[in-house]
C-alpha cells in the first residue's frame, strides 16, 4: 500500500537514532502528534532500522503501511492506531505548581483547594495530581471518610514531623550512660524498659490503621508514616538506653495487659483519645519528669526528644477528636464508650505498677538515701498530680464538658499509655 | 438466544492463557455465546481435538491452522485473527556491522532457527530465503527445538536464537518481527547489538478455526462477539494485553498461501 503525501499528518526524520537507542522515543513523542489513524512518515538512513520499522510499529499499536527506498535513505510510514495508550482523560494543561514560603514547598499548602470530603473510597495509589487510569484494580479503604480521620493542621504537623528527625545512634551523648552506680542504674533500666515496652503499642496502634487509610487523604498517610516512624526511633532508644549501663528490667505483665487493650480498639477517633490524647498525652508529663531527673545526660536527651515527637502526637489527637465531635457532638457518647470498654477490661490494675513506682523514686533519688528517698517520693507523687491535672486540660481541649473529661480521666488512671 | 455453549480449545503455551480465558469466557457468556475453553499442551492435539469434535474451534497457529485444513480437506472456515496476525513477518538477524549485504550473502554460513514446527522461525525463513536466491542447502542449520508442539508460541526458541548470532555461534538467525521486537522493547540484552538483515513479506499467523460442519449462525455469532472485544473499556484491555491482541479482524485464507507451500515443500502435510 503506498501513501499519497497528503495524507502524512507527521514527519521525522531519525537521523541515525536507532530502535532501542532512542529512537522510539522520538517517534512515540511524534505520534502524540498525529491523530488516530493518521499518518507518520520516518526517514532514516539505515535499512536494518527500516526494516525493523514495521515490528515495532505493530507491537506499539500502529499499522505499518510502505517503507520506500530512496538514494538518499528509506521512508516507512505507519498509520497511528486508534486505541487509547492510557486508559484516561488528556493531562489538564500546566499550573502554577503549588506555592513556596521562602524557597520551601509545605505539605499544608500543596493543595489547590480543599480536601474532598468523600473521597472514591475505591481509589488507587494515584499521588496529588496525578490523573488515575482506569481498569486498575480496585480497593476498598475503611477510612475514606474526612470526618472520620481528619485534623485541620494535618499538612503542618507532617511538616513538623519530617523538620524535627533524630538519629537514636548518634544524636544522644551515650557516654554519659556508662558510669551510674548499680542502684540508680538498674532504676533507669526498669523505667527505660517500661517506655520501650509502652512505645511498641504506640507503634503497633497507627500501623494498624494506616494500610486502611485512603491513599487520596495523602497528609494522613504521610501523618501516620511519621507517627509510625517517631515511635520505632522511640523504641530504639529506650531500648538503648536500656541496654547501655548493662542492667536489664522487666517487661510487665500488667504493662502488657493495659497496652493489649489499646490493639483491640479499631475505630481511629477512639483509638486517637486512647492512644494520643490520654495514653501519649500522659506519657508527656512522665517524659519531662525524666528529663528532669534523669541521673545522665543520655537519659535526659532520650526523654527530650522522645518528647519533642510525643507533644505532636498528642496535638494531633486534639486537633482530630476536636473537629470530629464539632461536627457531630454525639459522638461524645461512643467515646466515651470506647474509654469505659477499655477500663472494664483492666479492672484488675488499681494503678501503676510498684515496680514502676519505685524505680522512678529510686531514679530521681540517684540513692537509696531517706532524704534523697523522701525528695524524689515527692516529685513522683506531684508527676502523678500533674499528669492528672493536664489529662484533664487536654480533654477540655478536645471539647469535652468538665464532667465528662473528668470521667475519662478517672477511667484512664491505671494506665500511663 | 441460544444457550449453547461452544467449546473452544487453546494450547497452554504460558499461565497466562488461563488468565486471558478466564476473562474472555465471562466475555462470551455476556455477549450471548457462552464458550468454555479447553487447555492443551500442544498444537497437534488441539488439531486432533477439532478434527475429532471434541472443541468446535481451535486457537490455531498458521502451522496448526495449515495442517487442520489440509486434514479436513479445507473444509474448514476462519472466525477471527488479531491485528498482529495479519502482518506478521519473519526476519534474519545479523551483528551490527557485520557487512553481510544481502540474504544471499548468509550462502555456507551458520544460521540460527526456532523450533522445527514454527512457521516464523524455522519453516517459512528457508522457504522464502530459497526465493530470495540463498541456495539454502549451503546453509548450516544451528535449530534450537525448545519448544516443540508450542509452534514457536513461547519465544524461548527465538531467545535462544538471537543469543547465539550475538555471542557469533551463527552468523545469522531468523526469528519473527514480533518477538524481535519485543525483545528489543524489554531491552533483552542479546538483541543490543543485532540489526535486521532482511524481512520476510506479510504473511498470517494465528486464528480461530472451525470446521465447516459447525453451526454458521452459531459461530457468526461468535466471531461478531470477538470482533466486538473493546480494547478501550477497562475490562478487556489487561486480557487482550496478554495476548496481543488490540483489534480482532475477520479473517481469510490469503496470508496462508506461503506456509502451505512451504509445508509442502518441507514435507510437513501428511
Amino acid at each position: 500500500m503506498t501513501v499519497d503525501p497528503e495524507q502524512v499528518a507527521h514527519r521525522v526524520d531519525a537521523e541515525h537514532l536507532e530502535l532501542g537507542g532512542g529512537l522510539e522515543i522520538l517517534l512515540a513523542a511524534a505520534l502524540e502528534r498525529v491523530a488516530p489513524d493518521g499518518v507518520l512518515e520516518i526517514r532514516t538512513p539505515s535499512r536494518a532500522v527500516a526494516l525493523e520499522l514495521p515490528g515495532w510499529a505493530r507491537l506499539a499499536g500502529h499499522e505499518p503501511i510502505d517503507q520506500i527506498n530512496r538514494p538518499d535513505g528509506h521512508v516507512v510510514t505507519i498509520r497511528r492506531g486508534s486505541s487509547t495508550r492510557i486508559l484516561a482523560g488528556p493531562l489538564p494543561p500546566r499550573e502554577a505548581g503549588p506555592p513556596l514560603r521562602h524557597g520551601e514547598m509545605h505539605t499544608a499548602g500543596w493543595r489547590g483547594g480543599a480536601v474532598t470530603p468523600e473521597p472514591d473510597p475505591r481509589a488507587g495509589f494515584a499521588p496529588l495530581g496525578a490523573v488515575p487510569e482506569t481498569g486498575a484494580p480496585t480497593h476498598h479503604w475503611r477510612l475514606s471518610r474526612l470526618d472520620k480521620v481528619w485534623a485541620d493542621d494535618v499538612g503542618v504537623l507532617v511538616d513538623q514531623a519530617s523538620g524535627e528527625q533524630w538519629d537514636a545512634s548518634r544524636d544522644i551523648p551515650w557516654e554519659t550512660a556508662r558510669g551510674l552506680d548499680d542502684t540508680t542504674e538498674r532504676a533507669v533500666a526498669q523505667v527505660m524498659t517500661f517506655l520501650a515496652q509502652n512505645e511498641y503499642a504506640a507503634l503497633y496502634v497507627p500501623a494498624g490503621f494506616l494500610p486502611h487509610v485512603n491513599p487520596q487523604l495523602v497528609e494522613l498517610v504521610l501523618w501516620l508514616g511519621s507517627h509510625i516512624h517517631d515511635e520505632a526511633r522511640h523504641i530504639e532508644v529506650f531500648t538503648k538506653r536500656s541496654l547501655a549501663g548493662g542492667h536489664h528490667g522487666y517487661a510487665l505483665a500488667s504493662t502488657e495487659l493495659s497496652l493489649s487493650t489499646l490493639l483491640d480498639e479499631h475505630d481511629f477517633t477512639a483509638s486517637s483519645l486512647l492512644l494520643n490524647v490520654l495514653g501519649e498525652g500522659t506519657f508527656l508529663d512522665l517524659l519531662h519528669f525524666i528529663d528532669i531527673h534523669a541521673p545522665d545526660a543520655a537519659t535526659a536527651a532520650a526523654a527530650r526528644l522522645a518528647h519533642r515527637d510525643e507533644r505532636r502526637h498528642v496535638h494531633f489527637g486534639i486537633s482530630n477528636i476536636r473537629r470530629s465531635v464539632t461536627i457531630d457532638p454525639d459522638l461524645v457518647v461512643p467515646l466515651v464508650a470506647a474509654a469505659e470498654t477499655r477500663a472494664a477490661k483492666l479492672v484488675s490494675l488499681s494503678g501503676l505498677s510498684p515496680v514502676l513506682v519505685e524505680a522512678l523514686t529510686i531514679m530521681a533519688a540517684q540513692s537509696l538515701q531517706p532524704a534523697d528517698l523522701s525528695g524524689a517520693a515527692a516529685d513522683v507523687r506531684a508527676l502523678m498530680q500533674t499528669m492528672e491535672r493536664n489529662r484533664l486540660r487536654r480533654l477540655q481541649a478536645c471539647g469535652f464538658a468538665t464532667a465528662t473529661a473528668r470521667h475519662l480521666s478517672d477511667l484512664h488512671t491505671p494506665n500511663l499509655m | 438466544m441460544s444457550a449453547t455453549e461452544l467449546r473452544l480449545g487453546a494450547v497452554a503455551y504460558h499461565p497466562r492463557i488461563v488468565t486471558i480465558w478466564e476473562r474472555f469466557r465471562i466475555y462470551f457468556a455476556d455477549a450471548g455465546v457462552p464458550t468454555d475453553y479447553v487447555l492443551f499442551s500442544n498444537y497437534e492435539r488441539l488439531v486432533d481435538a477439532v478434527l475429532d469434535g471434541t472443541v468446535d474451534i481451535g486457537w490455531n497457529t498458521n502451522t496448526a491452522y495449515v495442517a487442520l485444513d489440509h486434514r479436513a480437506g479445507g473444509q474448514t472456515r476462519i472466525l477471527g485473527m488479531r491485528d498482529v496476525d495479519r502482518d506478521w513477518a519473519t526476519v534474519v538477524v545479523v551483528r551490527k556491522g557485520q557487512q553481510a549485504g544481502s540474504v544471499t550473502g548468509l550462502t555456507g554460513r551458520v544460521l540460527a532457527l526456532g523450533s522445527r514446527d514454527s512457521g516464523h522461525a524455522a519453516i517459512l525463513p528457508l522457504y522464502y530465503l530459497a526465493t530470495e536466491g540463498l541456495d539454502v542447502e549451503s546453509l548450516h542449520l544451528l535449530r534450537f527445538d525448545t519448544d516443540l508442539g508450542k509452534h514457536g508460541d513461547t519465544g524461548d526458541s527465538e531467545l535462544h536464537v538471537v543469543r547465539a548470532v550475538a555471542e557469533g555461534e551463527a552468523d545469522a538467525g531468523a526469528l519473527s518481527a514480533a518477538y524481535f521486537s519485543a525483545f528489543r522493547a524489554e531491552s533483552v540484552p542479546a538483541v543490543a547489538d543485532l540489526e535486521v538483515l532482511w524481512r520476510s513479506p506479510d504473511y498470517y499467523h494465528c486464528n480461530f478455526t472451525v470446521l465447516d460442519s459447525l453451526d454458521r449462525e452459531l459461530s457468526e455469532r461468535w466471531s461478531r462477539a470477538l470482533l466486538a472485544m473493546d480494547y478501550d473499556g477497562p475490562t478487556l484491555r489487561q486480557a487482550m494485553d496478554l495476548e496481543g491482541v488490540r483489534r480482532w479482524y475477520p479473517g481469510d485464507r490469503e496470508g496462508y498461501a506461503s506456509l502451505q507451500a512451504a509445508m509442502r515443500e518441507q514435507a510437513l502435510l501428511s
